[in-house]
C-alpha cells in the first residue's frame, strides 16, 4: 500500500518491487511500494526476515529486483545507475570499512572515489570527522575503535559527498547510548539541512524521534505507513512498539 | 578515472604493508628459500659433476707427473681448487670423507721415476731385445678417492680427465724413450747389416723432435642465440625460479583481500559508488604487480650480491632487461588473475589460503621451480606444460640462461596473459551466476 500524497516532489518511487532469491521458498519482496517526499526521514520497520535489507539493497541500486521499478529524483536506477549513485549514500548495516586503514584514510579513499579530490577532499574529509566526533581519533585504525566509533565513521563515509539521498540500514544497532544519540542528533542536523533519509531500524523510540513517516513492513509487503503520531492514534495503540507488535505478533523471527 | 584507479592502488598497497604475516609470506619466504636451495642445489650440482668441484692433488712424486697433474688439473672446469702440496695423505682423505673436498689424487713418491723407467724398459725390450733397468718395477698407480655422495657423472668426468693426462704424460715418456734408444738400435743394425765393413760405416747421428702441441682441438660453447657462454647455475636456475615462486604466491593475500571485502561488504559499499568495479579490481590488480616488480628485485639484489657472499656464483640478468621485465609483468598478471578467480569462487579466507598455496606449490614443483624440468622423469615433463610457473620459469631461462630475447620469449608471454584473461572471465561468470 503506498496511498501517500506527497505536495513536494518525490526523492524516491519505488513501484511494485518483487524480488525472489536463486534458493528462496518464497518472494523477499512481494510486491513492495513506497513513494517518499524530498525532505523526509522515511522509517523502515520490520521484524527479521520482513524484507527491509532487500528493499534498501535495491533501492541503493546494489540487488536487482525480479519485477518492479525504482526511480529516484526521477531517475531510473537501473538505466542511469551511474547518476543515482552520485545522488545517493549508503551506511549499512556492517561497518564496511577498512579495519587496517585509519579513520581519515578510509575517509580520504573513498571520498576519492566519489570524485573528490586535493583541498575539497581534505576540507571534506576533516568536515565530516568534526561532523561525527572524531578527528582526535582520526589516525587511529578502525580495528581499534569501539563500536560507537566505529558506527560514526561508518556514518561519515556515507555523507562524504553530501548525497541528496541516505540510505540508513540500521546505523545504531549495538552500541552504547552516547554514540546512538549522537548518531540520531546528527541525522536531524542533516535532514535539516536538506538530505531525505531512508531509515531501517529495531528501535520503534528512534523511529518515533527520527522519522517524518514510517511504513511496517512483513513478509516482503508494506503493512501500514504514515506519520508516526497519526498511526499510533488511529490504530489507539499507547506507543509505536505496540502497533508494531499489533501488526508483526510477538513470535520470535529468527 | 586515473584517480581512482591510483587512489585503490595506494590503499591496497598500504593494506599490504600493514599486513606483517603476508609480507612475510610475500617477501621473507622466497628470499630465504632462494638462498636455501640455491646452497642445497649448489652442493647437489658439485656432486653431479654440474658445477665446479674442490679436489685435493697430494703430490709427494714432487716431479714431472705431480707438476702435469697440477697444472692441468687447474685447467679444467670441474675443479676449483687444487691443494695438498704439504697436507697429509691421511689428513686429505678425511677432508674428502667429511666432504669437504670432493675427490682426493694422490701421486706416491718415485711415481714418475717409476713411470719413467718401466717406459724406457719397455722401449729398450721392444727394440734392441735386452731388458733394461726397471723392467721389473711393479705398475705405478695413481690413486683417486671420491666423497661417498658424489654423483657417477663426477666420478666419471674426474676419471677420464686423469686418464687423458696419464695418456699424455705416458706418450710424451714413450716418445722421449724412443727418441733415446732408436739412433742406438739403427746403428746396431745397419753395423750387423755392414757385417766385416761395419768399422767403416759412419752413422749419422739422428735427433728426434717430435712436435708436442696438440693437432686437433675440441671447441665447446653454449647453443645461446646472443652467443652468451652462461650455463644454469643453480644460481641462474634459482633466482629467477623462487622469485616466481614468491610472485605466485600473492594470490592467496590476493583472494583473502577479495573474500575480505565480501564478508565484510566493503564490496558493497563500493559497488554503490559511482565507479566501475573494473577500475577497483585494477587498481588492485596494479597494487599486487608493484608487490611482484618489488619481490623479484629483492630476489635479484639477493642472487646478485648475497649468494657470492655464501661461495655461490652471482646472479646475471645480460643485457636483455626488458623482457625480464615483460616476464615479471606477465607472470604477476597471471598470479593476480588466479587470485581473483580464488577470491571469487572461495567462500572463506581458509579456504582460499590453503588452497591457493597448495596449488602453487604444486604449479612450482611441476614448472620446474624445485627441480628443473629436464631432471624429471618424461611423463612429469610433458605434465609440466601445463604450469603458469613454468612458462614465467622457461620465459626467465630463456633470457638469463639462453640470452634470447623478446621474440624468443613470446610464446610464454602470450600464454601468461591468456591466463590472466581467462581466469578473470571465470571469475566473473561464477560471480554472476552467484548474483542473489
Amino acid at each position: 500500500m503506498t496511498g501517500n500524497n506527497h505536495a513536494r516532489p518525490l526523492a524516491l518511487r519505488a513501484s511494485g518491487l518483487v524480488k525472489i532469491y536463486r534458493d528462496g521458498e518464497k518472494p523477499a519482496l512481494d510486491g513492495f511500494s513506497v513513494e517518499i517526499g524530498e525532505g523526509d526521514i522515511f522509517g523502515l520497520l520490520g521484524p527479521n526476515g520482513a524484507g527491509k535489507t532487500t528493499a534498501i539493497s535495491i533501492m541503493s541500486t546494489l540487488l536487482r529486483p525480479t519485477e518492479g521499478e525504482v526511480t529516484i529524483f526521477n531517475r531510473d536506477t537501473r538505466r542511469r545507475a551511474g547518476e543515482v549513485k552520485a545522488m545517493i549514500g549508503l551506511v549499512p548495516q556492517e561497518i564496511a570499512l577498512y579495519r587496517q586503514l585509519s579513520g581519515r584514510e578510509n575517509l580520504r579513499y573513498f571520498g576519492r572515489l566519489y570524485g573528490l579530490r586535493g583541498s575539497a577532499l581534505s576540507a571534506r574529509v576533516e568536515e565530516c570527522l568534526d561532523f561525527v566526533g572524531l578527528r582526535p581519533k582520526a589516525d587511529q585504525r578502525v580495528h581499534a575503535y569501539s563500536g560507537g566509533m566505529k558506527r560514526r565513521i561508518n556514518l561519515a563515509v556515507g555523507i562524504l559527498h553530501r548525497p541528496k539521498l541516505l540510505f540508513l540500514d540500521e546505523p545504531t544497532v549495538g552500541i552504547d547510548a552516547q554514540s546512538r544519540d549522537m548518531i540520531l542528533a546528527r541525522l536531524l542536523d542533516l535532514n535539516k539541512q536538506g538530505t531525505t533519509m531512508v531509515y531501517t531500524t529495531h528501535y520503534m523510540e528512534e523511529a518515533e524521534r527520527l522519522c517524518s513517516e514510517v511504513a511496517v513492513m512483513d513478509d516482503g509487503r508494506v503493512l501500514v505507513r504514515g506519520k508516526p503520531a497519526e498511526l499510533i492514534k488511529k490504530g489507539g495503540h499507547a506507543s509505536l512498539q505496540e502497533m508494531f507488535f499489533a501488526l508483526t505478533g510477538r513470535e520470535l523471527r529468527d | 578515472m586515473i584517480g581512482k584507479l591510483f587512489a585503490t592502488l595506494r590503499k591496497d598497497a598500504l593494506l599490504l604493508w600493514r599486513d606483517r604475516a603476508g609480507l612475510l609470506l610475500l617477501f621473507v619466504m622466497p628470499a630465504v628459500l632462494v638462498v636455501i636451495i640455491t646452497l642445497v642445489q649448489d652442493n647437489v650440482y658439485r656432486l653431479m659433476g654440474e658445477t665446479a668441484a674442490r679436489v685435493i692433488l697430494v703430490d709427494r712424486d714432487r716431479d714431472e707427473l705431480g707438476r702435469l697433474l697440477n697444472e692441468r688439473l687447474a685447467g679444467l672446469e670441474l675443479v676449483t681448487a687444487i691443494e695438498g702440496e704439504t697436507i697429509s695423505r691421511s689428513k686429505a682423505m678425511g677432508l674428502v670423507a667429511d666432504g669437504d673436498y670432493q675427490a682426493c689424487i694422490i701421486v706416491r713418491e718415485g711415481t714418475t721415476a717409476r713411470l719413467l723407467a718401466r717406459v724406457r724398459a719397455g722401449i729398450r725390450a721392444s727394440l734392441l731385445k735386452e731388458a733394461g733397468e726397471g723392467g721389473g718395477e711393479p705398475i705405478p698407480e695413481l690413486e683417486i678417492y671420491f666423497d661417498p655422495t658424489v654423483m657417477g657423472g663426477f666420478r666419471s668426468s674426474m676419471r677420464n680427465g686423469l686418464s687423458l693426462v696419464l695418456f699424455e704424460f705416458e706418450g710424451d715418456a714413450r716418445m722421449k724413450a724412443l727418441s733415446e734408444v732408436l739412433p742406438e738400435f739403427i746403428e746396431r743394425e745397419i753395423k750387423k747389416a755392414a757385417g766385416d765393413f761395419a768399422d767403416y760405416v759412419e752413422v749419422p747421428s739422428l735427433e728426434i723432435d717430435i712436435p708436442t702441441e696438440p693437432l686437433l682441438t675440441v671447441r665447446t660453447a653454449s647453443a645461446s642465440t646472443a652467443g652468451l657462454t652462461v650455463v644454469p647455475t643453480p644460481t641462474q636456475h634459482n633466482v629467477p625460479a623462487w622469485a616466481l615462486f614468491g610472485m605466485f604466491f600473492i594470490v592467496v593475500p590476493m583472494a583473502g583481500s577479495l573474500i575480505r571485502e565480501r564478508q565484510e561488504e566493503t564490496l558493497m559499499r563500493l559497488r554503490s559508488m559511482p565507479v566501475a568495479y573494473a577500475i577497483i579490481l585494477a587498481g588492485k590488480v596494479m597494487a599486487f604487480m608493484l608487490v611482484c616488480f618489488t619481490q623479484f628485485l629483492l630476489i635479484y639484489l639477493l642472487g646478485r650480491f648475497l649468494l657470492p657472499a655464501f661461495g655461490l656464483e652471482p646472479f646475471r640478468v645480460g643485457a636483455e632487461w626488458g623482457g625480464a621485465l615483460l616476464v615479471v609483468a606477465a607472470a604477476s598478471l597471471a598470479a593476480a588473475g588466479y587470485g581473483i578467480l580464488l577470491g571469487t569462487l572461495c567462500r572463506t579466507y581458509e579456504q582460499s589460503s590453503m588452497f591457493g598455496s597448495i596449488s602453487v606449490v604444486a604449479g612450482a614443483a611441476i614448472g620446474g621451480v624445485m627441480v628443473p624440468v629436464y631432471a624429471m622423469p618424461e611423463i612429469m615433463q610433458k605434465i609440466s606444460v601445463i604450469s603458469p610457473l613454468g612458462w614465467g620459469l622457461e620465459a626467465f631461462l630463456d633470457i638469463f640462461v639462453r640470452g634470447g630475447g623478446v621474440a624468443a620469449i613470446t610464446g610464454q608471454l602470450v600464454l601468461l596473459f591468456m591466463f590472466a584473461l581467462s581466469t578473470v572471465v571465470a571469475a566473473w561468470l561464477v560471480f554472476i551466476r552467484r548474483a542473489p
